[in-house]
């Protein structure tokens, strides 16, 4: 399916949980009970908040940004968290680097 | 009709209002005293509003229905991140009828801004006016810069709709004195391996291209090589529509420091008017 379902499932799970009291904020799976239109592997990635799988699928790096921050994670964790998706070397030099 | 009384860009960061000894006291320090001086500018000039420009990051709006650029049209703003930004205040004070002469303006030269009655102004903004009027007073409009989702406008593109946006404050017959101000960048990754890293050679060549006649080469750089120096980067849209509003005018800049502690490159940068 498309990854905007999967994208528009976490954006409502992030809104769901910022405009809820900190004792009732809505665990993922009850978002993800909604309807979107989720393949299995979408939906095992959504419902395990998998930020590896989620973001290596495509899923915006704000989104990935917003869900780290929920989960408590820290600048240091997100280079082990995607690890398997380290972008390619530079094709082309910038041109402000000077070496 | 109405003059840019105060033309400024500031980098904003949500550890800025939530953490700021978190940064070395010296670098946080320099990036306050930039902040204090526009300040000091705002006080002298006393404009009547403030038209302010950051990036969106799906607060206002989401993939939903995404536009390039929003306007707020708003009498008053909510703002729920105030809170874990620990700011004092969480209700902004809008100016809709500027909003509304801005939409206009931009349509007659070409551009097209989705329209918002309920913006949520964010960190982007708030790290930012709050610093301005820390008593939250000022009146304001919002307008959101789509640049983290492609296809995106080019820095050309920027510095073309920011000419058209000095036209358009500038034949605004509502007001005498407005401030003209933007937020966002420097350098910084969101959401990627490489949260964290600065590319401080950027920046440096970034601030300097601002200040040269029609922004240097700044405005022949694709997006794909602009995209190097950070996913966040592209928030430097906001600078360049700034130095286009502003051209023929002095830019001068006040700070700036690489806080790797705030994740991103922070300076300010003003224009004489």
């Amino acid at each position: 399916m498309s990854i905007y379902q999967v994208q528009k499932c976490l954006f409502d799970y992030l809104r769901a949980r910022e405009h809820a009291p900190k004792d009732a904020r809505p665990e993922i799976a009850e978002i993800a009970a909604r309807g979107y239109d989720l393949t299995d592997e979408e939906r095992k990635a959504v419902e395990s908040l998998d930020l590896g799988t989620l973001y290596a699928m495509g899923t915006h790096p704000v989104l990935i940004n917003g869900l780290a921050r929920n989960m408590g994670y820290r600048k240091a964790d997100y280079r082990p968290l995607l690890a398997g998706s380290m972008p390619p070397e530079r094709k082309v030099k910038p041109r402000w680097l000077k070496s | 009709m109405a003059e840019i009384v105060t033309a400024y860009c500031a980098s904003h960061a949500p550890m800025q209002a939530v953490d700021p000894e978190s940064a070395p006291k010296h670098q946080a320090d320099n990036f306050f005293a930039g902040l204090e001086h526009v300040r000091d500018q705002v006080e002298r000039a006393q404009p009547q509003a403030v038209v302010m420009l950051s990036g969106e990051h799906f607060t206002s709006y989401f993939l939903d229905a995404l536009p390039q650029l929003g306007v707020g049209l708003a009498e008053k703003y909510n703002t729920p991140s105030a809170r874990w930004l620990r700011m004092e205040h969480s209700l902004l004070p809008g100016d809709a009828k500027l909003g509304e002469h801005i939409v206009a303006g931009l349509m007659e030269r070409r551009f097209w801004p989705a329209l918002s009655y309920e913006m949520e102004p964010d960190h982007g903004f708030l790290t930012v006016y709050d610093q301005l009027d820390p008593t939250w007073q000022l009146p304001f409009v919002p307008l959101v810069l789509n640049c983290t989702t492609p296809p995106l406008m080019t820095l050309r593109d920027s510095y073309e709709f920011g000419i058209a946006m000095g036209e358009v404050l500038r034949s605004y017959d509502g007001l005498e004195r407005v401030a003209f101000v933007g937020g966002g960048g420097l350098c910084h990754f969101v959401g990627e391996p490489r949260i964290g890293d600065i590319d401080e050679d950027f920046e440096r060549w970034f601030l300097e291209e601002l200040g040269k006649p029609d922004c240097g080469e700044l405005l022949d750089l694709p997006n794909d090589e602009l995209m190097e120096a950070g996913n966040g980067t592209g928030e430097v849209r906001a600078w360049v529509a700034l130095a286009g509003a502003m051209r023929g005018n002095q830019m001068t800049l006040l700070s700036y420091e690489a806080i790797y502690e705030w994740i991103i490159g922070m300076a300010v940068v003003t224009w004489t008017p």
